[in-house]
């Protein structure tokens, strides 16, 4: 067994080496699979230059690499989403044309996309059977692609009920019936695009266990990440992108976490941690048996209570889709309450308006930047004034003051390292990392009482995400009160004084993060803390709550 | 999208172009005609009746004489008022806008031509340059109505009405008046469609009349003739037309019709013109100048027993003499 | 209201309904197949213009008003292959799109007309068509059975819509390909294509439901005969949610509700007539206020697909 950051995956018995098992020789078609010289350019990004990879059968091959570093657009090329600029893919050596997904899935490969491809409107068999010809000819025979599923999902432990609409599936469920898509299609070659992104750690040692299972049946597995410790846990190989091109491939036996790291970012970097002390401030921001509707009608915040003191930075731990975005929404003045209370620095601000929140001193990094966080047709130094262009000193009575403007703006862009070509830059042309800098540099600059920062490092790569974690920790420095949310776990722990996990809508559960383990944070994230009892280590959850 | 709309405009203003062309190449010599209609040449009701008296017109002085030009299907006052506009622009005589929806733009051009004669209508209110004309639809309408309270068998006698409006409110109270004249007992009953043009709401408003009882039935506007094809489908029962000769369309059926001869008005505004007057008269068709003809169609003037027929004559004159005047809703002029 | 026996009156009003049904059913219909893929036809009524044309000509000339219906169908297929053209292939703005070919086909059915008929003339349609037996029924006969055999097709439609849309594979991707087509394309579906052939089925229903105006309903032409009815198909669409079953009950509570103004109208009951023409769509907008909203909407409506934009 093997613990990385507290969560325990099975180490695999012999790396490296291909496990044919007695199913394999049942028919199974891919040896190896090669994709060698692969060239693809969108206008203006070169995703991939010259990119060569080989898996073979019952092997899992790690595909690591930044945002942005080519991985996905390789894969697509090989699912025949994208057509490659140059280059060819080779079947047991044999070269192939893969112009569709219909290709690819002829030819026995399978993708889980990181971004699920099912159609929420169906059910399980109806989205496992689209684009199958069916066995009663035009009709569709539902009953028996049923039957199969059921035998899929019992052989790979990938439980799921094949008549449920899949809109009404956890993430967890969803991500099993790509799977199952694939497994019915005859995938030999299943391609994993971030699968465990999305997934709770108990949810991702499961899949793990069941991707080490589809390998043992002499299946090659080609798992896209960029998080380390799954590369260690699971992987035989380990093939590195960066911007685009070939890093290396190595035997995962042979490398480390460390090893990785710098080839997968190019140098040295340091990891952003919290190292003073837990501060004892005053509550700034407090949320009192708060119930909230969600957009689809039940409540989404079921008598929810927080309190985020000055000067500390609380993380809110939790599986997406328990309410995380209403509790924001709610913070922000952006959702109404249906009972309970909101105070900012003791003033009571129940069901305020987002204006009156705002000028009440709290910062927002919203969950999706370029929707909620910008005006994207608008330039930067207009984007970097919205939350103040009506006060001096950028506007004067019904007129903006284009030259304070520009030089607060000229300001933000030093200060806070926006790479833009000129502030009157249109929002919309900036990186994801940028925007990000360009919201901080807003809301940070405004010395808020407290910041609610949303996800505030998702799909950055590594710079742009430390740059982040170092800005809250610098405003947390300052007295802010922070509250963070994220799915990253490792985030929470790193930055976070303390830890609050949100479950169907309630905190259930707040300490300090250094009394607790990413393993009873993982539990209780799952409702763990709420039903089971008959472990030990449950049952002490429970009594702390 | 951008390519799509430059290339939209060029092709517009060639268009323009070519009609100015077109427009400034003609001599003088002739009398210069342009017709704006809301609906099409060939609707077999308010816009045929014109065109065709134009084009019988034009037959009668010579096409060197007389030029004629057309535009169809602007129901919408706003593009009418484009095509009034750019037809006095090209130097176009006299300028008939059919209807009485285009009096306000009418008016708005006239001011800017003054020396072009507009007509429109069913209106009265003229200009210098403005032409009113109306027919006198209530008199046909009251001979049709006598004509069905004489000789309706179930009792009912019903309209097929577009909107309740302008023309048609006058033709319907007309008709009414007849039909209470002939037969106080008489069940009359009217409804609408809505819509001038909907041919099918017309024939299927036509059915439930029939469906209710009634055998004699009649109706204004373009969409009438849907009405008048459902009449042909059911046995014993009549329609009586306005407008025009409908009977073609079913000559079983069209038992007679109020006939307008546009040509009558035209050729008097023409000779108007010839004096020097080019506007500000409030022209009429009626029965007392022939521009108004009472038409029993040939085929089916057996049907009618001769002691209707010269009670209807009789009306007919005395219509004509003055001493019968039919009555208009209060309100209307 | 002499002389009117208050049950004939109640029977008037349901035949006249399912009378003025087939219309709608037909084009509510093929859009729902068409939205359903995610292609948002608002050249519904320019198609059923053409049918309704092309329907008439054929009658008209060769005297065989099935050849005429057959050949509506025909045009209706070939216009929407040209939206299919313009909209998927093209990917042009799609509500643009269908505009653009209701006023087309309104120019070319009325340059048509202009040139190969020239003036108002009627034809002989299909005349009511009993069905042997059910006709005779007391009520239900004269409300459901004594209609044109095109009006039994448009109300079989609806079972037939159903099943292929909820039991057929080829209904499957339909659903699919409207509400995630990335996701249905990773599974090998051919997105355009099926999009291409939901466009083709509802060019083929509107022009049958044009034909039907001409040849079912008022056995003549006229310029602009539809009247609007193609857009008001669309709305039903919505009304309905996608679904044939809801097609039909909001194409009924039309249908209905227009033979209602019209019975109250003609029997003279008090009641202003501006109100009794507007009253089908009141109601029917009223309904659709207070309908169930929890329905899967296919939510690619509208959008172009284009695979490398995931």
């Amino acid at each position: 067994m093997l613990k990385i950051h507290g969560i325990s995956f099975e180490q695999k018995q012999d790396p490296g080496r291909c496990r044919i098992t007695m199913e394999s020789q049942e028919g199974l078609r891919i040896k190896d699979v090669k994709m060698q010289g692969i060239v693809k350019t969108f206008p203006g990004v070169l995703a991939n230059d010259h990119v060569d990879i080989d898996v073979h059968a019952g092997e899992i091959l790690a595909l690591l690499g930044e945002n942005g570093a080519g991985k996905t657009t390789l894969m697509k090329v090989l699912y025949g989403l994208y057509r490659p600029d140059s280059g060819e893919i080779l079947i047991n050596d044999e070269p192939v044309s893969i112009s569709s997904p219909r290709d690819a899935i002829d030819l026995g490969i399978g993708m889980v996309h990181q971004h699920f491809m099912l159609v929420p409107s169906l059910t399980v068999t109806e989205n496992v059977v689209l684009g199958l010809r069916s066995s009663r000819g035009p009709l569709l025979d539902l009953e028996s692609a049923a039957k199969r599923i059921e035998e899929l999902a019992s052989r790979y432990s990938l439980a799921v009920d094949p008549y449920s609409p899949v809109w009404q599936l956890s993430i967890g469920e969803q991500q099993r019936v790509e799977i199952i898509k694939a497994l019915y299609r005859g995938a030999e070659l299943l391609i994993m695009d971030e699968p465990t992104a999305v997934l709770t750690p108990q949810e991702a040692d499961e899949l793990i266990r069941v991707m080490r299972g589809m390998a043992d049946s002499g299946r090659a597995i080609i798992l896209i990440t960029h998080k380390l410790h799954e590369v260690m846990a699971v992987s035989d190989r380990v093939t590195v992108l960066r911007n685009g091109r070939l890093v290396d491939t190595v035997l995962t036996k042979d490398a480390n976490e460390k090893l990785l790291a710098q080839m997968m970012v190019g140098r040295d970097i340091p990891q952003t941690l919290r190292t003073d002390e837990t501060s004892q401030g005053d509550p700034v921001l407090v949320l009192d048996d708060v119930w909230a509707d969600s957009d689809k009608g039940p409540p989404a915040l079921r008598g929810l209570s927080l309190e985020v003191r000055e000067g500390e930075i609380l993380g809110i731990a939790g599986v997406s889709g328990n309410g995380q975005r209403e509790m924001a929404e709610v913070i922000a003045g952006l959702r109404k309450i249906s009972s309970g209370s909101v105070r900012l620095k003791g003033e009571d601000m129940t069901n305020s308006t987002p204006a009156k929140m705002i000028q009440a001193g709290l910062g927002y990094i919203p969950e999706d930047r370029i929707v909620d966080g910008i005006v994207q047709s608008f330039s930067v130094e207009e984007n970097l004034i919205l939350k103040d262009h009506h006060k001096p000193p950028f506007s004067h009575g019904i007129f903006l003051q284009k030259d304070a403007i520009s030089e607060f703006a000229k300001e933000m862009v030093e200060i806070y390292d926006i790479r833009t070509p000129s502030i009157d830059t249109q929002a919309s042309h900036l990186s994801g990392g940028n925007i990000q800098r360009l919201i901080l540099a807003r809301d940070i600059s405004r010395n808020p009482a407290c910041l609610l920062a949303c996800y505030p490092s998702r799909g950055l790569d590594i710079a742009a995400t430390e740059y982040v974690r170092k800005k809250l920790l610098d405003v947390r420095a300052a007295g802010c009160a922070i509250i963070l949310i994220s799915e990253e776990l490792e985030e929470i722990f790193n930055l976070s004084d303390r830890v609050a996990v949100l479950y169907e809508g309630q905190i259930v559960k707040v300490a300090d993060v250094d009394d607790v383990t990413l393993d009873e944070i993982g539990l209780l994230m799952a409702g763990a803390g709420l039903t089971e009892t008959d472990d030990g280590n449950s049952r002490e959850l429970v009594d702390m709550i | 999208m951008k390519r799509f709309t430059k290339g939209l405009t060029a092709v517009f203003v060639l268009v323009l172009l070519v009609g100015v062309c077109v427009g400034f190449g003609e001599a003088s010599s002739k009398v210069r005609i342009a017709l704006v209609l809301a609906s099409t040449t060939d609707d077999m009701a308010w816009s045929q009746s014109m065109y065709d008296a134009l084009l019988a017109l034009q037959k009668q002085l010579g096409k060197d004489k007389m030029e004629l030009v057309v535009s169809e299907r602007l129901g919408n006052p706003v593009d009418a008022g484009a095509a009034i506009r750019q037809y006095a622009d090209q130097g176009f005589d006299i300028v008939i806008a059919h209807g009485a929806q285009f009096q306000s733009v009418v008016f708005e051009v006239a001011e800017d031509f003054p020396k072009t004669s507009f007509a429109y209508g069913s209106a009265f209110k003229t200009a210098p340059n403005v032409f009113a004309y109306e027919p006198l639809a209530q008199q046909g309408a009251y001979l049709n109505g006598l004509l069905a309270g004489y000789m309706t068998k179930t009792g009912i006698v019903a309209v097929v009405g577009p909107v309740e409006s302008g023309d048609a409110v006058k033709y319907n109270y007309g008709f009414e008046q007849g039909v209470r004249a002939a037969n106080p007992k008489a069940n009359f009953r009217i409804a609408y469609t809505g819509s001038f043009g909907d041919v099918v709401g017309a024939g299927e408003l036509a059915k439930v009349h029939m469906d209710a009882g009634a055998d004699f039935l009649t109706g204004s506007s373009q969409q009438a003739v849907g009405a008048v094809r459902a009449c042909a489908e059911r046995p014993g029962v009549y329609w009586l037309a306005t407008d025009m000769d409908q009977s073609s369309l079913a000559p079983d059926k069209v038992l007679a019709s109020q006939v307008y001869h546009w040509e009558k008005l035209v050729s008097h505004m023409l000779d108007l013109r010839a004096q020097g007057i080019i506007g500000g008269q409030h022209l009429y068709l009626s029965f007392a100048d022939g521009t108004l003809e009472f038409r029993v169609s040939p085929k089916l003037a057996d049907k009618i027993p001769a002691d209707v027929m010269s009670k209807i004559e009789k009306a007919k004159q005395e219509i004509i003499d003055g001493t019968l005047v039919i009555e208009l809703p209060k309100g209307t002029k | 209201m002499q002389g009117i026996v208050i049950s004939d009156v109640i029977i008037g009003i349901l035949a006249t309904g399912v009378r003025l049904l087939a219309p709608f059913l037909f084009a509510s219909l093929g859009e729902m197949f068409c939205q359903r893929s995610g292609v948002f036809n608002l050249g519904v009524e320019g198609i059923m213009m053409m049918g309704a044309f092309v329907g008439f000509f054929v009658t008209l000339r060769l005297g065989n008003p099935y050849l005429g219906v057959v050949m509506a169908i025909l045009a209706g297929i070939v216009l929407g292959l040209l939206m299919a053209l313009i909209s998927v292939t093209m990917q042009a703005p799609q509500g643009i799109s269908g505009i653009g070919l209701h006023m087309f086909c309104w120019g070319l059915s009325g340059l048509l007309f202009r040139v190969y008929v020239g003036f108002i003339t009627s034809i002989d349609g299909f005349k009511p068509l009993p069905i042997p037996g059910l006709a005779d029924i007391p009520v239900l006969g004269p409300i459901l059975f004594q209609h044109n055999w095109m009006v039994y097709l448009s109300i079989l439609f609806v079972p037939i819509s159903w099943f292929v849309l909820f039991k057929t594979n080829w209904g499957l991707k339909v659903r699919a390909v409207g509400v995630a087509p990335q996701a249905a394309d990773t599974l090998g579906v051919n997105v355009n294509a099926v999009r291409y052939q939901c466009l083709m089925l509802g060019g083929a229903l509107a022009g049958l439901a044009g034909a039907f105006l001409t040849v079912g309903q008022a056995n003549m032409y006229a310029d602009n005969i539809t009247a609007g009815r193609g857009f008001i198909a669309v709305a039903l669409v919505y009304f309905g949610r996608w679904n044939p079953v809801g097609i039909l009950l909001g194409s009924l509570l039309f249908s209905m509700m227009n033979s209602l103004q019209l019975w109250i109208q003609v029997l003279g009951i008090n009641f202003p007539y501006e109100f009794a023409v507007i009253l089908p769509y009141v109601v029917t907008i009223a309904a659709l206020a207070v309908a169930v909203k929890n329905v899967w909407a296919p939510t690619a409506l509208g959008k172009p697909f284009r695979r490398e934009s995931i």
